[in-house]
């Protein structure tokens, strides 16, 4: 059968990549990595459009065995994970062919999440059940990536979580009311605010009360979750004051200072920093980096590819990648509206949660916004898995796409 | 589409893109503030990164002697420098280092590049080259210039050493040092530091992030090349330093000192014992080191300036040209007559002969070194005159040779001297007239005193390097007073009873004094004064042997050594001229 291919994300991935393979020739100049990368690409691509042509039901069918078995996957990493820290599953019994299952584990996970929420109407996802079911869904993959431990990755679990509750129906406020004992905790977190902790916090809990108190109108919900919000910040408090040992906590204030350790932990934000800021409006020129040939910035093919990006190729060449990443994102939504079901709308939305969580903490991360977290760049970092799980979800976009107005 | 399904999904997405354009704000903000705000500080930044400044030090002047000796040089030394990273990186590089060359390797971790091993030998760099960075150690070797003394020993105490710059010193050198720089520690090295340094210049070289250069001038527009340091050429002579050095006895302490009577040009200063400066700019050889500053006959010290000695007899001559010039005696009258000893006070001083001499005239006296004459002569010219006579020949105060601040300026020691001590008694002048007592001098007084004494009271200020500075005239003395004690000095060396006969030198007149001092050591300091050639004094020489006992059986023959060698040099600078205007053809010939 005949199948309509979404041609203009199909083109955008394909910039993407080549673009990809472009910097990673210069980011690791004098290797054959973007030759290895190629071919990856081409097996990505290849498989992306396979995925296609794969029958409509059958994704539906398989997500919670998908799920499962991605899970089991985790467990095997933790069990006879490979690499340092041990992140890696051996395909080969020397290690040359080898797969990190928490970069498919994002998929299997995100079209849990989508058949979850989708099986539910929008009536019955604000349900507590339905929340706490989708919370769980996500927990047990980050609990089981965390332990790797793997921070970032771990993180990026959760991260399509929210939109897919907005997606699947929840109303902002009560998004608002899932996520304001995290604000809670950010804003009395000391480190980040300094001095300023206890005013920006005071502030946060008055605006937040009287907000909820306008809107809602109910006294018990507002003072319930003032009592939450406080409680949350207090026990942050708590914890940073009583809990953690000094090298933990120095290991987080680097995260947010990285001059405090300029030879150590903030050497790679530094150089990242000084890499993209010296790049300017133009660049240095292609092959011309200056902090990249020279070896200045570290791991350049993999996590810091933006930052040889910023150097090179400067605002302009940054700009346009932002561009391209902000196209694929709203191409994701938008085949989102496009769906033939519930499942499928949630799904596409999901993917470009993700996409838009990686590309946000991977390119924040090399500008100095973000902490320093392994999460690769998309289609731009070297490194197979993590270019066949986003083609893999390309693969699903494109099937979403091409299977629109089948019901 | 399913009118199930159908929700506002096209309000929801506009929801998700308005939180997406949100976070790419984010993103596009921070961008444009790196990149177009504060895009040139990264860009200097970057540069920094890469490109490092270098010093190229400036080649330090050499010290050669009047005929254009080597005396100091620089030769070229090897060290080895870690790039620093983290503590434990530099840890594994150090051991691996200590592993390779089997010794101990010590280090603070204070800039980027921690020095860790200087002048090390070729088989070190080598090793460090070829094996410590092929596997990835970020060690390297520097090629600095060291400076190399070839005569060593003989010319320690001139030439002084380097050493390297101590925090505090380098606090207040104005930036043109930095920490662990060579600079002059003693002697002309440190006197003539400025001159000799010469300017640093700069360079700029393109580096990796592992420090391994890229390009070697990647700016030559803004290079800057050093101006080498001057050249010190010396007054010193080298032969008649060695004749000086070689004619000391070996085993006891003393100096020599020998200047140009005319010019107070210093043609050889040794200090016995002495030490090899090599041994302190080298840093193989700590314990060298160690046991040179630890000696207890302190070879350091420079005795030629740094020395304190009581002058005994050789400062006799003070008190017959203060004799002379008050009226006291003439050349030929005799004086009270020398019965041996005599006594003033309660105190009895004795002769050091002790029968007496007998009736003697100043020339006889100081020809026998007569205490009891001087004696008698100092009872009737009292303290105040002979302290005046004292000071004009410069003795308690520093000559101003170019040695500063190692140059010691002595004690003439007057009545209120004495009377903030124990109380003045005529006994202390008595002591003081035949150079005893409280009195110290340096060898290099006691030079410079000869040469004004050969001279006819031309004071000179020595020095080692650059013009004659201005002499000074003794006031108050007429030229008869200087012809007698001149004459006085002649007998001491060629009269029947002299006590320097043994300074004499075949084919030239040597005068000169003898002191035979009591010090704090078990035996007396023997001590000469000598000028030469009589008729016209060109160099003039001090000798003090300690522990030596008679100045005219020990120091004598020193000094006679130190004008034999002037004679012979003298002899080949004339050969020189003469076959040098033999060889040049004539004008117009």
């Amino acid at each position: 059968m005949k199948r309509e291919l979404d041609l203009s994300l199909l083109v955008a991935v394909g910039m993407t990549i080549i673009f990809g393979i472009t910097m990673i020739y210069s980011a690791a100049s004098g290797s054959t990595l973007w030759r290895s990368q190629a071919i990856y690409a081409f097996l990505a691509v290849a498989a992306a459009v396979a995925i296609v042509y794969v029958p409509d039901k059958l994704f539906y069918d398989l997500t919670y065995a998908l799920y499962a078995f991605g899970l089991l996957t985790l467990l095997a990493v933790l069990a006879f994970g490979t690499g340092e820290p041990a992140r890696w599953l051996s395909l080969t019994p020397g290690g040359s062919l080898r797969i990190q299952p928490s970069e498919f584990a994002k998929i299997t996970t995100v079209m849990a999440l989508a058949r979850f929420l989708g099986d539910r109407s929008s009536e019955q996802v604000v349900s507590p059940r339905a929340i706490i079911g989708a919370v769980v869904i996500s927990m047990i993959p980050i609990a089981l990536v965390s332990r790797q431990p793997d921070l970032g990755t771990a993180v990026s679990f959760g991260a399509p979580l929210i939109p897919m509750l907005y997606w699947a129906g929840m109303r902002p406020l009560h998004i608002f009311f899932l996520v304001a004992p995290l604000l809670s905790v950010v804003c009395s977190f000391e480190p980040l605010w300094q001095d300023q902790a206890p005013i920006v916090f005071a502030l946060y809990i008055i605006v937040s009360s009287v907000v909820i108190q306008l809107l809602l109108a109910r006294l018990w919900v507002t003072l319930s979750m003032l009592a939450v919000n406080l409680s949350a910040g207090l026990v942050t408090v708590y914890l940073w004051a009583n809990f953690l040992l000094a090298y933990q906590k120095a290991r987080v204030l680097t995260l947010l200072d990285p001059e405090r350790d300029p030879l150590g932990t903030g050497w790679n934000i530094i150089q990242s920093r000084i890499a993209i800021g010296s790049g300017g409006p133009t660049g240095k020129g292609f092959l011309q980096g200056t902090q990249t040939k020279y070896e200045f910035l570290p791991a350049a093919h993999t996590d810091f590819i933006f930052s040889v990006i910023g150097e090179e190729l400067g605002f302009m060449g940054a700009v346009f990648v932002l561009a391209l990443f902000l196209f694929l994102i709203w191409r994701a939504l938008y085949i989102g509206t496009m769906a033939n079901s519930r499942f499928a709308s949630l799904l596409a939305v999901g993917l470009g949660s993700i996409l838009t969580f990686h590309v946000f903490v991977n390119v924040g991360m090399t500008i100095g916004v973000m902490p320093v977290t392994g999460l690769p760049l998309p289609f731009l970092s070297y490194g197979g898995s993590s270019l066949m799980t986003n083609a893999l979800a390309v693969g699903l976009l494109l099937h979403i796409y091409a299977h629109r107005h089948e019901y | 589409m399913d009118p199930e399904i159908l929700e506002d999904w096209d309000r929801r997405l506009r929801g998700l893109l308005v939180a997406v354009c949100l976070l790419f704000a984010v993103l596009f903000l921070r961008l444009f503030h790196l990149q177009i705000t504060t895009a040139a500080d990264y860009a200097k930044e970057s540069e920094d990164n890469r490109i490092a400044q270098r010093r190229v030090k400036a080649p330090r002047g050499l010290i050669v002697d009047r005929d254009d000796e080597v005396l100091a040089r620089n030769r070229a030394s090897y060290s080895i420098s870690l790039i620093r990273g983290s503590t434990e990186d530099d840890a594994r590089s150090v051991a691996a280092l200590e592993e390779a060359i089997g010794e101990p390797v010590s280090y603070s971790r204070r800039s980027a590049s921690v020095r860790l091993k200087r002048d090390v030998d070729f088989q070190t760099v080598a090793l460090v080259e070829e094996r410590l960075r092929g596997d990835g150690f970020p060690l390297h070797v520097d090629i600095e210039p060291q400076r190399d003394y070839p005569y060593g020993e003989l010319t320690a105490h001139i030439i002084g050493y380097m050493g390297e710059l101590r925090e505090e010193e380098a606090a207040s050198a104005t930036g043109r040092y930095l920490l662990g720089d060579y600079v002059g520690k003693t002697g002309l090295e440190k006197v003539y530091e400025d001159s000799l340094r010469g300017v640093d210049g700069v360079s700029y070289v393109e580096m990796d992030a592992r420090l391994r250069i890229k390009d070697e001038h990647p700016f030559p527009d803004r290079e800057q090349a050093p101006i080498p340091g001057h050249d010190l050429r010396l007054t010193l002579d080298l032969d008649i330093q060695r004749a000086a050095a070689q004619a000391m006895p070996d085993t006891l302490a003393g100096s020599v000192v020998a200047i140009d009577a005319r010019t107070g040009a210093v043609l050889a200063m040794v200090s016995h014992p002495s030490f090899d400066p090599n041994v302190f700019v080298s840093y193989r050889a700590q314990d060298e080191r160690r046991q040179i500053v630890q000696d207890s006959h302190r070879p350091l010290l420079n005795r030629a300036v740094s020395g304190l000695y009581p002058p005994g007899s050789t400062l006799k001559l003070v008190g017959a040209v203060a004799a002379l010039e008050a009226g006291i005696t003439d050349t030929l009258s005799t004086f009270e007559a020398c019965a041996g000893s005599l006594q003033v006070g309660d105190v009895v001083f004795r002769c050091n002969n002790r029968d007496g001499h007998g009736e003697l005239n100043l020339l006889d006296a100081t020809a026998s070194s007569c205490n009891i004459y001087f004696n008698h002569l100092a009872l009737i010219l009292g303290i105040e005159t002979w302290h005046e006579y004292g000071r004009r020949f410069g003795f308690g105060i520093s000559t101003g040779i170019d040695l500063d601040p190692e140059e010691q300026p002595g004690l003439l020691p007057d009545r209120q001297y004495h009377i903030e001590r124990e109380g003045w008694v005529t006994g202390h002048l008595m002591n003081l007239v035949i150079g005893q007592g409280y009195m110290l001098v340096t060898p290099l007084q006691v030079a410079r005193y000869a040469a004004a004494l050969g001279n006819g009271g031309v004071l000179v200020t020595p020095h080692f390097y650059g013009e004659a500075p201005p002499t000074q005239q003794i006031e108050g003395v007429s030229p008869e007073t200087w012809e007698t004690v001149r004459l006085g000095m002649h007998r001491v060396v060629y009269g029947e009873n002299g006590t320097g006969r043994r300074a004499r030198v075949a084919g030239i007149e040597v005068a000169g004094k003898s002191g035979t001092a009591q010090g704090p050591r078990t035996n007396d300091d023997a001590w000469f004064v000598a000028f030469a050639p009589y008729d016209d004094p060109q160099i003039a020489v001090a000798v003090v042997v300690e522990d030596g006992g008679g100045g005219g059986a020990t120091a004598a023959p020193v000094a006679g050594a130190v004008i034999r060698a002037y004679l012979e040099d003298q002899a080949r600078r004339q050969q020189a001229v003469s076959a040098e205007t033999l060889q040049t053809p004539e004008p117009g010939s």
